[in-house]
């Protein structure tokens, strides 16, 4: 079968595809951090500007975002490789859809917390992780896990710049035995990839949802009784 | 910048964006379409149906749109299904939007108290009448925040058909850049379009929302 028979050559690209998407998650993450904190920044001059930057970024078509900083990138004189110039723009574009996340998370927690947080002698930093952010959990987690997929299933446009991922490889392999044997492999090819990506994306949701339960404990132990109200906030994530 | 060669470029781009929202309509239309179908399927009692949906629903949104898009151009007419580059772009499109739209619908379902039920039963509504004059406004009104979310998402998404050839928006943007070497200036007029047909399409649906929540005392 011609899977097994170049299982290895699949399986790079898969490995590049983990770690392409692990870099995106990471990126995403980082950028998602400064972008919410701009969002959130007294100062409107800082404010107005990350705002419409992220309003840009999560309007504007990804492709395009990811094309654009392929191509407009070197006139400004950085020049990345293909790798790096698509980690770069999906994190950009991950970490606009996931500031929106955190600060509705960070706001869906009660100002009462934060004043009790400083009340306890816990300023800065020390209240926002210790009391604020675990509070937020519960929120923020949901709409961030379904962002992780979607970044997971967007290390494939890689293969539109030529990166050596699950996708690209799949491309080559179908190129290849369609020149060398006739008749193309493609619907088996595409179709198996397919479902390696659905099992990697219903891997991290299943992680996901692990990771939800533990932060909902707090607010399960309750008889209706002790237990503290869970903030409840709809968060609506842009789809790709 | 160089504005003028963005005036020269103009009609190209137009074409393209022309085609963009040739594709987009077509998908949105027979996506908002299958979503109800697929919504009430989902309600309908009948277990291997919704379970078909069920399924179709998860597959579509744990995979990657690009690499469907491959699956339907590529893979397809070596099972005997061929179809053009735009009707490819269409399916594949409709394909992805649909799901969207199932889930979109069937919250939208799921808001309509059971009350409702009840309430035209004791007016003396046939089924039909029940579901057609009373479910499926109440329905489309819920639905239709997110409903809209998927819409300009369709539209943005379609800048993705560039990789299999269609000469859309993107794809034209592309094409001269790879002729030109213009790419900034590429690349700001077709950000820029996109972001005219995004805020259009938005405040178009903000416009209908607010129409819709009229009977409701909204604003």
């Amino acid at each position: 079968m011609l899977l097994l028979e170049f299982q290895s050559f699949l399986l790079d690209g898969l490995l590049n595809t983990l770690f392409l998407s692990s870099v995106m998650i990471a990126g995403g993450t980082f950028f998602a951090v400064i972008f919410a904190a701009g969002l959130s920044a007294q100062s409107g001059w800082l404010r107005r500007p990350v705002y419409a930057l992220v309003e840009c970024l999560r309007d504007i078509p990804l492709m395009v975002t990811v094309l654009m900083v392929y191509f407009v990138l070197p006139h400004a004189g950085l020049s990345f490789n293909p790798f790096w110039s698509s980690a770069l723009s999906v994190s950009v574009w991950g970490g606009a859809n996931g500031a929106h996340i955190i600060r509705a998370g960070l706001l869906s927690v009660p100002s009462g917390q934060r004043e009790a947080a400083l009340s306890s002698g816990l300023r800065g930093w020390k209240g926002l992780f210790l009391v604020i952010v675990p509070q937020a959990m519960p929120v923020i987690l949901p709409p961030y896990v379904s962002l992780v997929t979607s970044l997971t299933q967007a290390s494939s446009l890689g293969a539109v710049l030529g990166v050596n991922e699950l996708l690209r490889s799949a491309q080559i392999l179908i190129e290849q035995t369609t020149i060398a044997r006739g008749g193309s492999p493609a619907y088996l090819v595409y179709g198996s990839i397919l479902v390696v990506y659905f099992a990697l994306c219903w891997s991290i949701s299943a992680l996901g949802a692990k990771l939800e339960r533990h932060f909902a404990k707090p607010y399960q132990r309750t008889n209706g009784k002790t237990g503290l109200a869970r903030p409840t906030v709809v968060l609506q994530i842009s789809t790709t | 910048m160089d504005f003028a060669y963005i005036l020269e470029a103009l009609p190209d781009l137009m074409t393209g964006l022309k085609t963009t929202l040739i594709v987009s309509f077509l998908a949105i239309f027979l996506s908002c379409l299958i979503g109800l179908v697929g919504a009430v399927l989902r309600k309908s009692g009948i277990k291997p149906l919704q379970y078909a949906v069920t399924a179709y629903v998860e597959f579509i949104r744990g995979t990657p749109y690009l690499v469907q898009i491959f699956f339907i151009f590529y893979g397809l007419p070596s099972l005997g299904l061929r179809f053009s580059i735009f009707w490819s772009g269409v399916i594949a499109l409709t394909a992805w939007a649909s799901a969207f739209q199932i889930e979109n619908f069937r919250a939208g379902l799921a808001a309509v108290g059971s009350g409702m039920h009840d309430a035209s039963a004791s007016l003396g509504l046939k089924r039909w009448q029940h579901s057609i004059f009373i479910i499926l406004p109440l329905a489309t009104r819920a639905a239709l925040p997110s409903a809209m979310n998927t819409i300009v998402a369709t539209v943005k998404n379609s800048a993705y058909l560039q990789a299999i050839g269609l000469v859309e928006l993107t794809f034209v943007a592309v094409d001269r850049i790879a002729y030109d070497f213009r790419a900034i200036e590429m690349f700001a007029s077709i950000c820029v379009i996109y972001l005219i047909c995004v805020f259009t399409i938005s405040g178009l649906g903000y416009m209908v929302e607010r129409r819709l929540s009229r009977p409701f005392g909204g604003r």
